[in-house]
């Protein structure tokens, strides 16, 4: 009796002593059928099997073992690269521009305060201020001023570092944009309950679309509030009532007493858009949407 | 730099510490940032114990590790390939390490290492699933596990039957946080080898990694 192997190195005919007796190297499943019939030759059974791996426990075989499983995973690790992967990279380049330019936004007003800190200290909002200065002219200084004379030289590089944090804004919103239209194509109804940047992070935190999918709403309500979670466990400081989601519209506006509430009802209605998503669903995420905010918006 | 008490391992004496080595088969090249050491015409790397728990084991006084030159391993849970580069200096250029990660980001960097070094073969695959690389991958002399999974014993043994070929050995480490993080580490070590004797494979050593990490334990097996 002999059997028959397949591998990736070609396939085999073995006989009872383990020799091999006749091989394709290159498989084709028809060059298979071929050698199973010339043979007629049977499959192994688990422990035939065992000893036939053995056969190829080899020098011989090692250089082939070696180019062909390079080609194999090089395939794979190309393969494996989902939206997923490029929703996780955007959202922490995301974050990241959020900081530089958080930074560099806080010199740019100390340094523009020196010349100028009245209307420093009058505008809170940083993209406004920046806006602002930026445009000539629009920025008039008080009668009295607290600010020094700077001299042009001293003016320009604090305007070309303005330049710069403009810069950052409009790489951050337009790496939002992208980011929608990822998480539109990967999980179209988390995107639409949630919103793309807050479903993101839920994706990011509970590391695939899958995974969010299988988790429980309650599980999803306080993801991203680990640390206050154990923290309650811990030492019986109050329970959080949200995680990532804090930042979602409904719970900004909304008054405190209402949160708990409304973090439940949200988590809820992403649990549903995940789900449905993950088995690619029919979009529903406007009716969820709408439901919520029938119920919830002030 | 002098021959250790295990088979191509190498150690140096410092004072009160002891550092050990691979005879690299691969000159000018450090893997992750360690300390290379020449002598004659051989390149020694140094082996750090913080980031290998085969080394930490060796440290902590494993007489023998049971892998020789000219080996065929099966590395499950290969990551970037800290370990497995020490190991591929040890089996040498006739030896040969399937190192297994289901993790496509780090097995970027095995691939690249894997170029490098003829006598690692990287494979992309869920150590959970042997069927899954059966055509890939031979019977080996010696098995290497390091998943940190619940499931961790099972998948040992599971891989073990396919491809540890009879009177082979085997090294597991388990980290008891893993299995069950509730229990304590104890419980959950007796637990493991409880487990494994039933599989009719018998332990002959057990080592502790402290203080090089914490809560892990090497069993090294027999098959
Ligand atoms: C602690 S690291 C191993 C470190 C490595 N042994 C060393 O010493 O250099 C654990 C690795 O196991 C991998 N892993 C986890 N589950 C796995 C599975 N089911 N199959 C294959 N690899 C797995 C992870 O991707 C990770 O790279």
């Amino acid at each position: 009796m002999s059997y028959i192997f397949s591998n990736i190195l070609g396939t085999f005919i073995i006989d009872n002593n383990l020799k091999i007796i006749d091989r394709v190297v290159y498989q084709h499943a028809s060059d298979e059928k071929r050698l199973l019939l010339k043979h007629g030759a049977v499959k192994p059974d688990n422990d035939a099997l065992k000893s036939i791996l053995g056969v190829f426990k080899d020098r011989a075989y090692s250089e082939k073992f070696h180019s062909i499983n390079l080609e194999l995973t090089k395939a794979g690790i190309r393969d494996s690269v989902t939206d997923e992967f490029l929703v996780i990279e955007a959202v922490h380049a995301i974050d990241d521009i959020t900081k530089v330019s958080n930074t560099l936004m806080k010199r740019f007003r100390g340094w523009y305060a020196l010349q100028n800190p009245e209307y420093e200290h009058s505008e809170t909002d940083n993209e406004i201020l920046l806006g602002n200065v930026l445009k000539a002219n629009t920025v008039k200084k008080e009668k009295i001023s607290m600010g020094a004379h700077f001299s042009k030289e001293d003016i320009e590089p604090v305007m070309e570092l303005g330049e710069k944090i403009r810069v950052l804004y409009r790489l951050r919103s337009s790496q939002e944009k992208y980011l929608d239209g990822v998480m539109g194509r990967l999980c179209p109804n988390v995107s639409e309950v949630a919103g793309a940047l807050i479903g993101a992070r839920l994706l990011v935190h509970a590391r695939s679309l899958r995974r969010l999918a299988m988790m429980p709403a309650s599980t999803i309500q306080l993801l991203g509030a680990e640390q206050a979670l154990f923290r309650h466990m811990r030492t019986g400081a109050r329970a959080p009532r949200h995680g990532l989601i804090v930042a979602h519209p409904l719970l900004v506006s909304a008054p405190q007493k209402m949160h708990g509430k409304i973090a439940r009802g949200l988590a809820d209605k992403i649990a549903i858009a995940a789900k449905v998503d993950y088995f690619r669903g029919k979009f529903i995420g406007n009716k969820l949407r709408e439901e919520l905010e029938k119920k919830f918006a002030a | 730099m002098k021959q250790s008490s295990i088979f191509e391992v190498y150690e140096e004496q410092k004072g009160k510490r002891r550092f050990l080595y691979t005879k690299s088969i691969l000159k000018g090249n450090d893997v992750y940032g360690e300390r290379i050491v020449n002598e004659g015409n051989d390149e020694y790397r140094e082996w750090n114990p913080q980031k290998s728990k085969l080394c930490a084991a060796i440290l902590n006084g494993v007489p023998n590790i049971f892998l020789r030159k000219g080996d065929f391993v099966l590395y499950l849970g290969s990551s970037t390939g800290t370990t497995v580069s020490h190991v591929s200096d040890i089996v040498g250029t006739e030896g040969l390490v399937f190192a297994i990660d289901i993790a496509p980001i780090v097995m970027r960097d095995l691939v690249f290492l894997s170029e490098k070094r003829n006598n690692i073969v990287p494979v992309l695959a869920d150590a959970n699933m042997p069927e899954t690389y059966r055509e890939r991958i031979s019977l080996v002399d010696f098995l290497y596990q390091d998943v940190a999974q619940k499931n961790q014993v099972e998948i040992f043994l599971k891989n073990a039957r396919m491809y540890l070929k009879k009177g082979g050995y085997a090294l597991i480490a388990v980290k008891a946080r893993s299995i069950d993080v509730s229990k304590r580490p104890g419980e959950v070590y007796r637990q493991v080898f409880n487990e494994i004797e039933k599989s009719g494979m018998k332990i002959i050593d057990k080592r502790n990694l402290d203080p090089f990490q914490r809560d892990h334990l090497m069993l090294f097996c027999k098959y």
